[in-house]
């Protein structure tokens, strides 16, 4: 056993000695795998990033009510006679006032995206003091709450990041009415920081909409007092309205292009590390090639097949690893926290980061040393069966 | 035996070696050739949009409607060929999730605007003739199984009928293909008259107005002329030209150019160095057989070409089989995606890039060899053996 | 046939190798008659590759004049010495120097392939000198698929191909048996008697040099002895 591992010892310290004259064959597989790492872990972070922004944002014991088939906020449309009988249901938390809904409109408004200096759909949230006391993490960072009454709006932090426009201050004029920007907020880092908020009731008759809303936010008592509310929303003809918890519409929301962010990474990744592993198959053969007569020599005067077999894969597994490294750091470096946006799934845009995670890291250092493992068990089979004749044959 | 002979017998002298270097190839190529489709298919709105095609939008964002009374006092403007309008149904078929691109747009109108809407005359007729009429894009109809004569109904996830309900009856009298290939035969037509009369809410209210000017030159000035006679109204407007219009729309997405831009870029950045470290390994294997071929009397140029060839051979090989492969995916997705991507397909341009790449990166990969080839003293080499 | 193929005149020859100059040759004259069958013998280092190198157009004097045929090579360009080469030595080395991917024909076709000769010239060429080293049901053989002695054959017949006037051999036999050695002498000898072929030889085998019509010794960049053959 000790003297396989010092035989082992020898065969790496010999490995590593003529590393030099592969140094570029090494590099560039460093470097190939350190790429595949890099894109992978690109994907899964805007993956991760969309999902923790989206997904969560929905409360379990919120629950919300959309016309049946809308799908999304956007295309909802509700009147107000079904908000207040949706109110008198069951299972909603109540306080002083009574219980406590908060009826919203969503219309989508133009902004211009910094990134690609062209008009982005944006989503303005008419609400009311209810629809803010709902959202417990709401906070204003920069200047104030809007009056309710007037045309004033408050602008989320990744809407403000993104878009052009929405400085604090800033006039914006919808259908000649002037809007003034008069707080920035952030709600700790869910999607509504993409959205613009003002007051209910400016909003419906901005848009025209008289007395009727897009959807309604229940607060209920538990999350399980959501079956009962959708019973009673079943057994009214008058409400038949879609109804789910707000943890569950948001995470519909989010599986479409995490989904897709994901189907395309994983794939590209993988098709990649193809590539990275045929180069690593490459430079782990020339490297057995290149010691061919040291391997022998070593066999010759009574080496074992193991020593020549685990110190290529030993080579094969740091390389890799280095490679893994490289790109994880790059990737740290390059992606995490970056901001992008994109079209979710009310039409609107969704300011969301790029997040790295320790599970995501290790799964790309496994995709790592698979390309090592893969990478030098074959050259290391073919090193460990190498003729000692070799070590006698004319150079 | 010709030099073509040559090449290709040193190319091939190492099977293993090739054909990993192959594969590493083949992948790359494969990367660029889907994602570049892919790329293509989502700007696809941009480079097929015609020059003389405009969209008039609400201002304050496209979702927002228009008065209906706008398509007549639009239309007296000078410069304005044909004019016609839409409004989006936000459709789907049985379920939910069958979404369904549906539009209730002006029949009479709609084929002039959009002659890229090819529809056998029979068809045409009876689509106008029949207020509950339907057109069908060839994909979606094949999609849901939909032939002509066949009544289907649809759900809207945002409009419900007067008599209540999210559901229209439809009579499918028309499925029309592209005029190309990449045109959108995923989309759904119907008539905005049947549809305005029976929606519960929105009456008298467009989504957007598309027309044709007689003349790109003159996009501008009417689309000046369409603001301004709209501002300061309580629906002001905004016209664009298609191309603008459909561009913006796409960057709402994101910046898709610039993910396949980095990700083949990394594709190619690897292979280019897993390649060009094989092609210098290859070609220093052979230091004494160059001497040889030179001693015999081959001139420098020669060896440079054969040397230069090689690399290219590779890279070409390993490049038009992704390209195939990728040409073979992107029309099995084709299918699938339709509903996503509707104008998915591998086209010439992308493959003839694919070439050029293939030529750039065999003359990068093999030009450093190539020059060491060209470079090499026979002396020196003979005695290096 | 008595005309001088080759004239050196004052051939100077001299490497410089860390800072540090080598002379090889200084002011070597020397003639070869055209037809001539001459084995250059030598201890080691004496310079007897350095020879073949200047003869074969493989290296440049450093000063002094070859001449060939009455025209001067030593001044030709790096192009113009390769198209010498081609038109006019076949080379054979130690080691025969096979293309390992080619088969025998194709390796003896290598050198036709810079002339300007049809396929089917230049098929029945590599037919002729295959015949000629013995080797006509090998032609579809790798190197690999052969034995050294065979293997040289088929570097003979590449040699002689394009039927070039002068044919320069650096040990030919010097990694081969004795019986195959002989063999591979006896091939030169007719080449030289039969088909007129000026050879240069190297060698260190005194067996070898019999086949030669006269042997000349160097040592120390200078001949040094000339033996004549029966
Ligand atoms: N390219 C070179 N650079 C430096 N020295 C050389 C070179 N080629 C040959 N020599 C030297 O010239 C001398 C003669 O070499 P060579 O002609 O090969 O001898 P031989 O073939 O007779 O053994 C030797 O001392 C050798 O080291
Ligand atoms: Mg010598």
């Amino acid at each position: 056993m000790g003297s396989l591992i010092s035989q082992i010892n020898a065969v790496v310290a010999m490995n590593v000695k003529s590393l030099p004259q592969r140094a570029w064959m090494s590099a560039a597989t460093v470097f190939a795998v350190a790429i595949v790492v890099a894109v992978l872990l690109a994907f899964l972070a805007m993956a991760n990033g969309f999902q923790a922004t989206v997904a969560g944002t929905g409360a379990r014991d919120v629950a919300i009510a959309m016309r049946q088939g809308a799908q999304a906020e956007v295309n909802s449309v509700l009147m107000k006679e079904q908000v207040d009988l949706l109110s008198a249901g069951p299972g909603i938390a109540k306080n002083e006032t009574g219980p406590i809904v908060s009826a919203e409109l969503y219309v989508i408004v133009d902004g211009i995206k910094k990134a690609s200096d062209t008009k982005a759909n944006l989503p303005l949230r008419g609400l009311s003091e209810a629809g803010m006391k709902m959202r417990g993490d709401l906070k204003i960072i920069e200047g104030r709450m809007f009056q309710p009454g007037t045309n004033e709006l408050i602008v989320g932090v990744g809407a403000l990041k993104e878009f052009e426009g929405f400085e604090l201050g800033r006039e914006l004029t919808f259908a000649r009415s002037r809007w003034t920007v008069v707080g920035v907020f952030s709600m700790d880092g869910k999607v509504a920081e993409s959205e613009l908020w003002a007051d209910i009731g400016s909003v419906q008759s901005l848009f025209q909409r008289g007395n009727s809303f897009q959807t309604v936010r229940l607060k209920l008592d538990d999350p399980a007092a959501l079956e009962q509310l959708k019973a009673y929303n079943e057994a009214d003809p008058r409400l038949k309205l879609d109804i789910k918890s707000e943890a569950d519409y948001f995470a519909d929301q989010a599986s479409g292009m995490s989904d897709l962010i994901m189907y395309l990474g994983w794939p590209l990744g993988i098709a990649m590390a193809f590539g990275a592993l045929a180069g690593a198959l490459n430079t782990m053969y020339t490297s057995v090639a290149s010691r061919a007569r040291e391997i022998a020599t070593l066999r010759a005067i009574g080496f074992g097949g193991t020593a020549a077999f685990v110190g290529t894969l030993a080579e094969s597994m740091v390389l890799a690893l280095l490679g893994g490294l490289i790109g994880a750091i790059a990737a740290f470096l390059f992606f995490d926290g970056i901001t992008a946006s994109t079209l979710g799934g009310s039409f609107t845009q969704v300011v969301f980061s790029f997040k790295l995670s320790p599970a995501l890291i290790w799964q790309a250092a496994v995709l790592a040393l698979i390309i090592g493992f893969i990478g030098g068990v074959f050259p290391a089979w073919r090193a460990a069966r190498l003729p000692v004749v070799v070590a006698f044959r004319a150079a | 035996m010709s030099d073509l002979y040559l090449i290709f017998k040193n190319l091939t002298r190492r099977k293993l070696r090739l054909s990993l270097t192959l594969f590493a190839i083949f992948v790359a190529f494969l990367i660029f050739g889907v994602l570049s489709s892919f790329n293509k298919a989502f700007n696809s709105g941009i480079e097929l949009s015609a020059d003389d095609r405009m969209v008039v939008v609400n201002k304050i964002n496209f979702t927002q409607p228009l008065p209906i009374a706008y398509v007549n006092k639009a239309r007296a403007i000078e410069g304005i060929d044909v004019l016609t309008w839409c409004n989006w149904f936000g459709g789907y078929y049985q379920d939910p999730k069958n979404f369904v691109a549906a539009m209730a747009c002006d029949a009479e109108t709609l084929l002039d605007v959009y002659p890229e809407i090819v529809l056998p005359e029979d068809q045409k007729k009876a689509f106008m003739a029949n207020r509950q009429g339907l057109i069908a894009g060839q994909s979606i109809a094949a999609k849901y199984g939909w032939k002509v004569g066949d009544r289907i109904p649809m759900n809207s996830n945002i409009f419900s009928q007067k008599t209540g309900g999210s559901a229209w009856d439809f009579d499918v009298e028309g499925i029309y293909t592209g005029s190309t290939e990449q045109f959108d035969t995923n989309s759904v037509y119907f008539h905005y008259k049947y549809f305005d009369e029976s929606r519960s809410f929105g009456k008298d209210f467009a989504g957007w107005l598309i027309l044709r000017t007689t003349d790109p030159a003159l996009n501008d000035q009417v689309a000046n002329t369409i603001d301004t006679m709209f501002a300061n109204s309580f629906y002001e407007t905004s016209t664009d030209s298609e191309k603008a219009f459909n561009k913006a729309f796409i960057a709402q997405i994101g910046n898709i150019a610039m993910i396949v831009t980095s990700v083949v870029g990394a594709a190619f950045f690897t292979i280019l160095l897993i390649v060009g470290n094989t092609m210098v390994l290859a070609i220093r294997e052979r230091t004494g057989e160059i001497a040889v071929m030179k001693t015999l009397g081959f001139p420098a140029a020669r060896i440079f070409k054969l040397v230069l060839g090689e690399s290219l051979l590779l890279s070409l090989i390993g490049g038009l089989l992704g390209i195939g492969a990728a040409w073979l995916i992107i029309g099995a997705m084709k299918a699938a995606l339709a509903g996503i991507l509707p104008t998915l397909v591998l086209t010439p341009d992308v493959a003839l890039t694919a070439l050029a790449i293939m030529v750039g990166l065999g003359f990068l990969t093999g030009i450093v060899p190539a020059l060491s080839a060209h470079r090499l003293n026979i002396i020196t080499a003979m005695s290096r053996q | 046939m008595t005309e001088n193929l080759f004239e050196l005149k004052k051939v100077s020859k001299s490497f410089v190798k860390a800072k540090e100059t080598i002379s090889i040759f200084e002011g070597l004259d020397m003639t070869i008659k055209a037809g001539d069958f001459i084995a250059i013998m030598g201890p080691s280092g004496s310079g007897k590759t350095t020879l073949l190198n200047l003869l074969g157009g493989v290296d440049q004097p450093t000063s002094g004049e070859i001449h060939f045929d009455g025209k001067r090579i030593d001044n030709l360009s790096e192009n113009g010495l390769a198209a010498w080469r081609a038109a006019n030595v076949g080379f054979i080395f130690q080691f025969y120097n096979l293309m390992p991917m080619l088969s025998a024909a194709k390796n003896v076709e290598l050198p036709l392939l810079l002339t300007g000769l049809g396929r089917s010239r230049r098929k029945a060429s590599v037919e002729a000198a295959l015949k000629l080293v013995g080797l006509d049901d090998r032609a579809g053989h790798l190197p690999k698929e052969m034995s050294g002695g065979q293997q040289q054959r088929v570097a003979i017949a590449r040699a002689i191909v394009s039927d070039p006037k002068l044919m320069l051999c650096d040990e030919p036999t010097g990694d081969l048996d004795r019986a195959t050695a002989d063999e591979i002498l006896k091939m030169l000898q007719l080449l030289n008697r039969e088909f007129g072929k000026t050879i240069v030889m190297v060698t260190h085998d005194p067996e070898a040099a019999k086949y030669a019509k006269k042997t000349l010794h160097l040592d120390k960049g200078e001949f040094v002895k000339e033996e004549l053959m029966a």
